[in-house]
């Protein structure tokens, strides 16, 4: 098979002399969330710059989908759309004095026409949620907007390969959980996502394979459960054990945990007290979790119903539309981030609660429901309502039943 | 967070007005300044142009008289050495220092009013531009009046960088007081030049890490321009036109009359 990025025994050395990459090669997956874990000095960063062909190796090469990367000018420009870089620190990129002319930097000098342009730059605009912000200049905004106008300035060029360089740094916890589960609902619209960081939660919960490096080469590279399983190796890279890890770790070591793998995420650490605890998992009935597109408008007045006829007792918004549209129509929200594993939590003690979403999302969070519950025999339910804009133009009858789900959605659901 | 002029250049009441028509007001009233042969245009100006900053941009008095204190005090300390120095016409007021007299005669005091008052008036439209229309605005108006485009680019750059520098200065600034770098004269300006030197390196640094961050987005030459903001509503265009006409004509009817 190919992969979408790989580098062949690369090594890289500074003007002094020094070797910032020693030997690296790894290959990529497309499709796929990877982390770049390690400490200061590790070559995170440098590595990064070999993706998009910023610095050229000293030694080896490195891949674009089976090819050489090559490094005239021509390659270059083609790379570099292909394979999109965000900086550590959003100030050395956002250079143009407005956002807008930040965001359309990448398609004006890849010569789009101007019509195209603007639609780009809208719709990236859109996607990180900063429409109305165009005219603002950078230094008027905060940390998590700026981070937000430089995806969006990346995204603009359409890549199928985001790199982000400490996406997290500097950012308070919400603003960086946000900026995450963008990252998240990018890669289910099938990019490519690479990024580098110190924070190992974040790491853990968040790749589907984590590069563990440390002096300019690769230490290991697995699963986040495999690479962080390995309480040594993590020591020996100067990074510590996540939280989950290490709680589970103790808990085992006093003989209140067996298992042989460890828990990804609170989630799975809870049922696994539980079963062992209790013996099974949750007996009670477990509550219900609506999933409501938001796509179309007007929910606002709907949402409201919902929540006061069905019991909802937590409500949480997933992805940046969704959660404007919440803000829009004052729906207060429990959960702002890592909504589903949330609102699983809840529903297993009982709770009923409403994640609003929007398009791919919808699917995406009754498939990981339902994987959970396959894998844990708890029998959730998850009820999808469609939006009530979207019934009331069509007469389809699947609508029309979807719009009594909507309206009534406690008694369709019993 | 409001002390810079280009806070309020993007939040002022009149934003969304034509950045031309601003333009076209802010300068007209700077000429007519410039060519009035007495105070009392400028004077009006710098009434009617503070009135329309205060009341119709709604920019704090409190900012906007502190602004305006800079002016005043280099304008007034100016004025008062050219009352001195010219002579002609009456003696107004004299006295002898140490043997030496000094006097104001009626053509210096002219004089010195007509000063004050051009460079109030001046200033007052200049703040008016200044406070009204965000950089970017004029950028593009430069860059439709035909402007090579790297020069509206490279300033532009250069527009955006220096608040970053602006920011780096003030933390540079701030780690040295905090470690007692303003003590006395002598560690103030130790402190000085080290912070410019420090500046002049980052700097530099950030210019090459400017050139990876274009090149990593496809750098070809080219930087977007905003699309102008608020076509010139017709009332504007002609409250705009009526204002210069006004003063343009009291700047002429009253070219003869000498104050003093």
């Amino acid at each position: 098979m190919t992969f979408i990025l790989e580098t062949r025994n690369i090594g890289y050395n500074y003007g002094d002399g020094t070797k910032a990459l020693m030997d690296v090669s790894i290959s990529l997956e497309e499709g796929r969330k990877i982390a770049l874990v390690g400490p200061n000095g590790a070559g995170k960063s440098t590595l990064m710059l070999m993706f998009n062909g910023i610095l050229r190796p000293t030694s080896g090469e490195v891949l674009f989908r089976g090819q050489p990367l090559r490094y005239d000018s021509a390659s270059l420009r083609d790379i570099r759309r292909k394979v999109g870089m965000v900086f550590q620190n959003s100030d050395d990129q956002l250079f143009a004095p407005t956002v807008y002319q930040d965001v359309a930097f990448g398609p004006v000098n890849l010569g789009f026409p101007e019509d195209k342009v603007k639609k780009y730059a809208g719709y990236a605009l859109q996607y990180v949620g900063l429409s109305g912000y165009e005219r603002r200049p950078p230094h008027h905004l905060s940390g998590g907007e700026k981070k937000r106008v430089s995806i969006a300035g990346i995204l603009a060029m359409e890549p199928e390969v985001l790199i982000l360089d400490e996406p997290t740094s500097n950012l308070d916890p919400v603003s960086s959980e946000e900026i995450m589960e963008m990252l998240d609902e990018l890669n289910y619209g099938g990019k490519t996502m690479i990024i580098s960081t110190h924070d190992v939660d974040l790491a853990y919960r968040w790749a589907d394979e984590v590069i563990l490096m440390e002096d300019g080469g690769v230490l290991h590279r697995g699963t986040g459960q495999e690479v962080f399983g390995d309480a040594e190796l993590i020591k020996r890279a100067r990074l510590k054990l996540p939280i989950v890890v290490d709680l589970y770790k103790e808990l085992v070591g006093r003989g209140l945990l067996n298992g042989s793998k460890p828990p990804r995420n609170v989630l799975e650490l809870t049922d696994l007290l539980e079963s062992s605890t209790r013996g099974t998992t949750s007996q009670e009935v477990p509550g219900k979790i609506y999933i409501c597109n938001m796509d179309g408008s007007d929910l606002g007045g709907g949402i409201k119903g919902i929540l006061e006829k069905s019991r909802v007792s937590y409500t949480g918004a997933m992805g940046t539309n969704a959660k404007i549209m919440a803000e829009q129509a004052r729906i207060p929200l429990d959960f702002t981030y890592g909504v589903i594993d949330k609102c699983i939590l809840k529903a297993l003690t009982g709770k009923n609660s409403l994640i609003m979403t929007s398009g791919g999302m919808v699917d995406h969070s009754i498939k990981r429901i339902r994987v959970y519950c396959e894998e844990s025999g708890a029998k959730i339910e998850a009820v999808k309502l469609s939006s009530l804009a979207e019934s009331s133009v069509s007469s389809d009858r699947r609508e029309i039943s979807s719009q009594k789900d909507s309206t009534k959605p406690a008694e369709v659901a019993q | 967070m409001h002390d810079l002029l280009d806070d309020y250049a993007h939040s002022n009441a009149l934003r969304d007005t034509s950045p031309r028509l601003k333009l076209l007001l802010g300068l007209g009233a700077i000429l007519l300044c410039v060519a009035s042969a007495t105070p009392i245009a400028p004077l009006f100006i710098a009434i009617t142009i503070s009135l329309i900053t205060l009341i119709l941009a709604k920019i704090p008095g409190r900012f906007y008289s502190t602004l305006l204190l800079i002016p005043f005090s280099f304008s007034l300390l100016s004025a008062v050495v050219v009352a001195f120095m010219h002579g002609g016409g009456d003696q107004l007021f004299a006295f002898n220092v140490f043997g030496i007299d000094l006097g104001i005669r009626e053509d210096g005091a002219n004089l010195a009013l007509l000063l004050i008052a051009r460079t109030f008036g001046g200033m007052c439209s200049l703040f008016f531009i200044a406070l009204t229309t965000p950089m970017i605005e004029i950028f593009s108006i430069c860059k439709s009046l035909g402007l090579p485009d790297f020069l509206v680019e490279l300033s532009m750059l250069m527009y955006r960088y220096i608040f970053v520098f602006l920011d780096q200065a003030a933390m540079i600034h701030n780690a040295q007081v905090m470690r007692l770098g303003d003590a006395g004269i002598k560690n103030s300006l130790n402190s000085f030049s080290m912070l410019s030197s420090v500046l002049f390196l980052r700097s530099w640094e950030q210019g090459e890490r400017l050139i990876i961050a274009m090149d990593a987005r496809c750098y070809n030459g080219k930087l977007d321009l905003m699309e102008q903001s608020g076509k010139a509503e017709p009332k504007a265009i002609f409250a705009m036109m009526g204002y210069i006409a006004m003063i343009a004509a009291i700047a002429v009817l009253t070219r003869d009359i000498r104050l003093l």
